[in-house]
């Protein structure tokens, strides 16, 4: 479904702080898998989605999704097939406009975006039944803006608007780490449900070794642009917290701190 | 709310700003006003400043027949410029000669628009509201302001230092006016320059002259010395420029070919004749101005307008006007009887040239150094 | 009464302005200099258009294509050619400059006091009863800044308005919405310019001449009437200084074009009080900075948890 071929990155290439984060780095995702991506800080998490959704280039290799090669397609396109949930809530929504128009954006992805009415009045009920589904109470706030909403139900109204249309790949970049625990539950519940509903392949980045843990069905750590364990299936289903918290400690050690 | 209290705080800040603005403006723009019309005290100034509120809510004599003698006009100036001023100053002398004093039985209000076409018509609407007898404009863009503004509410305008009115539609063909409105022109004496510089220069041969390709004053003046140069064994050598910043490499080029330069009233020009007449001191060849603040700063000599006079005969015509004598639209409108002659001495002396005799002797105004 | 007409006239002209100084400014979030050459561009492209005998009518459309035109060449130069928001627009403003002296015919005053104009010619003259004569030019810049509003209005419930607002608001989620975010800034721009280009025809057919000068700090003008009027008719944090009045909620270009009227009626006020021109320049630039402190202090309010 998604392969990364022999990606090259350097950081600040050609001056003294020159940084190589990626070097021959190979990944494949099949179709349906959701992967979980943990690792320390720095380790290239994030680079790698932002190389998979084109927010930075790379310096050469290949990216293919299906039998498409998109290593030089413009993020924008490219966002056409994948739905991404930053971890700034304020990213996945427009604060000034509100639910309802939040939700008309979302719906209206892959379609023209031409002169016809923004809101289509036909699908005012569909939206109110999705953010039923949330349990927040946001579907009878439709004519609220964005902006007044807490942290979390911005976040749920990101992930379900990322999902709204149909798309091959939902990217989550640690999408719960700047919610409290009790909402980033209730945010990772949903996705779980919405990853399943919809049997998306997804990645997922995350701090929350639990997270890892439980949700997905391959696991991937991270160490300097390496992918230092890759386990899938009935192995990854048997590791626990604890197994993750020694391979850790095992690298900061070969790092000396 | 606390930041409501603030946005309020600060809006109440910038309109007492405004108000305590206009305060020190007024008591500001008397002394000023007494600078150029000498027959007014300051005192007279305030009063003229109450008659024209009371003119803003709708009683002025215009409207009661028995008090007829007192007028209120607004004059308005397209932007700060000594000839501009000079213009607005004999104005006021014009209209005191006829009987008509500011302070005594005229009310003046005076705005400057500070080259902003946007204010310029702020203004004129202003003046149109306090039901002004009259419109000065002086300029071209303050004259056409005035008179988009002055036809829609029938009041007549006379405009001063506008060079050519039947270009900027002011006048029709022949000079005959298109409305209520008329005025002075200040059209350069391409003429007698010519004579004057014959009279200097027996033996040249080209002038040379700058000017600024979009200014249409330039262009007809050029096109003018162009048809007269002839008639007085010259040729014209011309240079366009389009910024400031082309002046000295256009200055260089035509020092190369010109015996003599001469100035134009364009603006762009004028702003930078001191590195023009750097430029010419050094290759020795003199430089003749249009108008006595070029001669003070540094040019041979010139057969200029004095804007004074030019204003004098424009406050003639409004006074005209005002008395009911005539009607704007009854009277061409009327360029400078009389060119003056201005030259300066320590040129003259620096350059091994004598001004002749009977130039001098008509001399409006002599210079003797030249000022920085 | 001739004040207040006056004031309506030159506030709803310049609305029309500011109608696309609320698009860069407040929608798209973008500060648009060129602005202040797109005025005298549709002043001088109207001035010549009229000589050259075309209908005063057709030169509004024509304004607003030209317009349009610059603004796609400043979010040309900025999305594709990478230069900075503020820099593109004075890079444009500074070429239209010479361009519009060319547009005049190299004149930098182009009067077309004779010609027909959409408030002055044959049909007006025949049709309008002299009753209503004093308030015809108000009454015609109410009819073309009420179609404007109204289009305006419409558009920003489009589809593509809809992204035009995203765009200002969060230029990532446009990116996620599989839109390139710069052409969508292109079309603000383009919009923007168009009306600017617009207010600069109607300016130039009611004051009778086009002059060089006319655009310099438009784009004051426009801050102005947007801040002044979003601010008192319809902040975004829903505490105006005339919240206590309890005026009935209004769509944000009716706030600007309000804010454009008030505005020039400070002018007014300021200069039948007496005060100097020369002091309003003073007051216009200290005028723009509380505005701009005031705006700033919203924008710190807002983004944190925005």
């Amino acid at each position: 479904m998604l392969k990364l071929n022999n990606i090259n990155k350097y950081y600040n290439a050609g001056t003294v702080n020159e940084m190589c984060l990626f070097q021959d780095f190979n990944l494949s995702v099949a179709e349906g898998q959701f992967v979980s991506v943990v690792g320390s800080n720095g380790s290239g998490k994030t680079s790698m989605l932002n190389i998979i959704c084109g927010s930075i280039p790379v310096d050469s290799g290949t990216i293919y999704i299906g039998s498409e090669n998109i290593t030089h397609m413009p993020e924008f396109r490219r966002q056409r097939r994948i739905g991404r949930v930053y971890q700034n809530p304020a990213m996945g929504t427009c604060p000034h406009m509100t639910i309802l128009e939040n939700m008309a954006l979302a719906d209206n992805k892959g379609k023209p975006f031409n002169l016809r009415r923004g809101t289509n009045k036909k699908r005012v009920d569909y939206y109110r039944e999705s953010l039923k589904s949330l349990g927040l109470g946001l579907e009878d706030k439709l004519q609220v803006k964005v902006g007044v909403l807490s942290g979390g139900q911005r976040q749920a109204m990101a992930l379900l608007m990322s999902t709204m249309t149909p798309i091959e790949f939902l990217i989550l970049d640690e999408h719960t780490a700047a919610l409290d625990p009790k909402t980033a539950e209730v945010i990772m519940e949903l996705t779980g449900k919405v990853v399943k509903e919809k049997n998306l392949t997804t990645i997922m980045v995350t701090h929350n070794l639990r997270y890892a843990v439980e949700y997905g069905d391959r696991l991937l750590m991270m160490h300097q642009g390496q992918a230092v364990m890759d386990e899938a299936g009935e192995r990854k289903a048997s590791i626990c917290i604890e197994d993750l918290l020694e391979r850790f400690n095992a690298i900061s050690i070969e790092c000396g701190n | 709310m606390k930041k409501s209290v603030k946005t309020l705080f600060l809006a109440a800040a910038a309109v007492s700003l405004l108000a305590g603005c206009s305060g020190s403006s007024n008591s500001g723009s008397a002394p000023q006003n007494s600078q150029t019309a000498d027959t007014q005290t300051s005192s007279a100034a305030s009063e003229g400043g109450t008659s024209a509120d009371a003119g803003g809510s709708g009683d002025t004599g215009s409207q009661s027949p028995a008090d007829k003698k007192s007028y209120t006009i607004g004059i308005g100036q397209f932007a700060a410029h000594g000839s501009l001023d000079n213009c607005r100053e004999g104005f006021l002398l014009g209209l005191a000669e006829e009987g008509i004093v500011e302070g005594e039985n005229l009310t003046v209000l005076y705005e400057n628009a500070q080259a902003d076409g946007g204010i310029a018509s702020q203004i004129m609407t202003n003046f149109a509201s306090q039901k002004v007898d009259l419109i000065c404009g002086i300029a071209t863009p303050m004259a056409q302001t005035a008179y988009g503004v002055g036809r829609r509410q029938n009041i007549p305008v006379i405009y001063t230092a506008v060079t050519d009115p039947e270009a900027a539609e002011l006048a029709g063909a022949d000079g005959t006016p298109v409305g209520e409105i008329t005025g002075t022109s200040d059209k350069l004496p391409i003429i007698q320059q010519l004579e004057m510089i014959r009279a200097v220069l027996p033996d040249a041969k080209t002038i040379g002259i700058m000017y600024t390709t979009s200014e249409v004053n330039s262009l007809s003046a050029i096109q003018e010395y162009k048809e007269a140069a002839g008639d007085y064994g010259f040729e014209i050598v011309d240079v366009g420029i389009s910024t400031t910043a082309d002046v000295p490499l256009a200055a260089d080029s035509l020092l190369e070919k010109a015996d003599c330069i001469t100035n134009l009233t364009d603006n762009t020009v004028v702003a930078s004749l001191p590195v023009i007449l750097d430029k010419a001191a050094r290759k020795n060849i003199p430089v003749f101005g249009s108008e006595i603040e070029q001669v003070k700063i540094g040019c041979l000599a010139a057969m200029g307008l004095d804007y004074v006079d030019l204003g004098k005969q424009t406050g003639r015509m409004a006074a005209a006007v005002l008395k009911g004598e005539k009607k704007a639209s009854e009277m061409n409108f009327e360029v400078i009887k009389e060119a003056a002659f201005y030259g300066n001495t320590q040129v003259a002396e620096n350059l091994g040239i004598t001004l002749p005799d009977d130039l001098m002797a008509s001399v409006k105004e002599l210079f003797t150094e030249i000022e920085q | 009464m001739t004040l207040i007409l006056g004031v309506l006239e030159e506030g709803l002209i310049y609305a029309v302005m500011a109608l696309g100084v609320y698009i860069t400014y407040k929608i798209l979030d973008f500060p648009d200099l060129s602005v202040d050459s797109t005025f005298p561009l549709g002043a001088a492209l109207t001035a010549s258009a009229l000589l050259a005998g075309l209908s005063p009518v057709v030169t509004l459309f024509l304004s607003f294509a030209a317009g349009a035109l610059a603004g796609c060449a400043t979010g040309f130069i900025h999305v594709k050619l990478k230069v900075r928001d503020l820099l593109s627009g004075i890079i444009v403003m500074t070429g239209l400059y010479s361009l519009n002296l060319r547009i005049a015919g190299g004149r930098a005053n182009v009067p077309v006091f004779t010609q027909d104009t959409i408030f002055e010619n044959p049909f007006l003259a025949g049709h309008v009863p002299a009753v209503l004569a004093p308030y015809i030019m108000v009454l015609i810049l109410l009819f073309i800044i009420i179609v404007c509003k109204a289009l305006l209005d419409l558009y920003l419930n489009t589809r593509s308005g809809y992204l035009l607002r995203a765009v200002g608001d969060n230029e990532s989620l446009v990116t996620s919405l599989a839109k390139d975010k710069g052409m969508v800034k292109i079309v603000g721009l383009a919009i923007a310019n168009g009306f600017s280009a617009l207010a600069g025809s109607v300016y130039c057919q009611h004051k009778g001449f086009f002059e060089i000068s006319v655009g310099t700090g438009t784009i004051v003008i426009g801050l102005a009437s947007v801040i002044i009027g979003i601010q008192l008719l319809c902040p975004e944090n829903g505490t105006s200084p005339l919240t206590s009045l309890k005026l009935p909620t209004v769509r944000p270009t009716t706030a600007v074009i309000a804010g454009s009227i008030v505005y020039k009626a400070c002018i007014s006020l300021a200069i039948s009080m007496g005060m100097e021109a020369n002091d309003l320049k003073l007051i216009t630039s200290l005028l723009f900075l509380v505005i701009l402190v005031v705006s700033a202090e919203r924008r710190k309010k807002v983004k944190p948890h925005a």
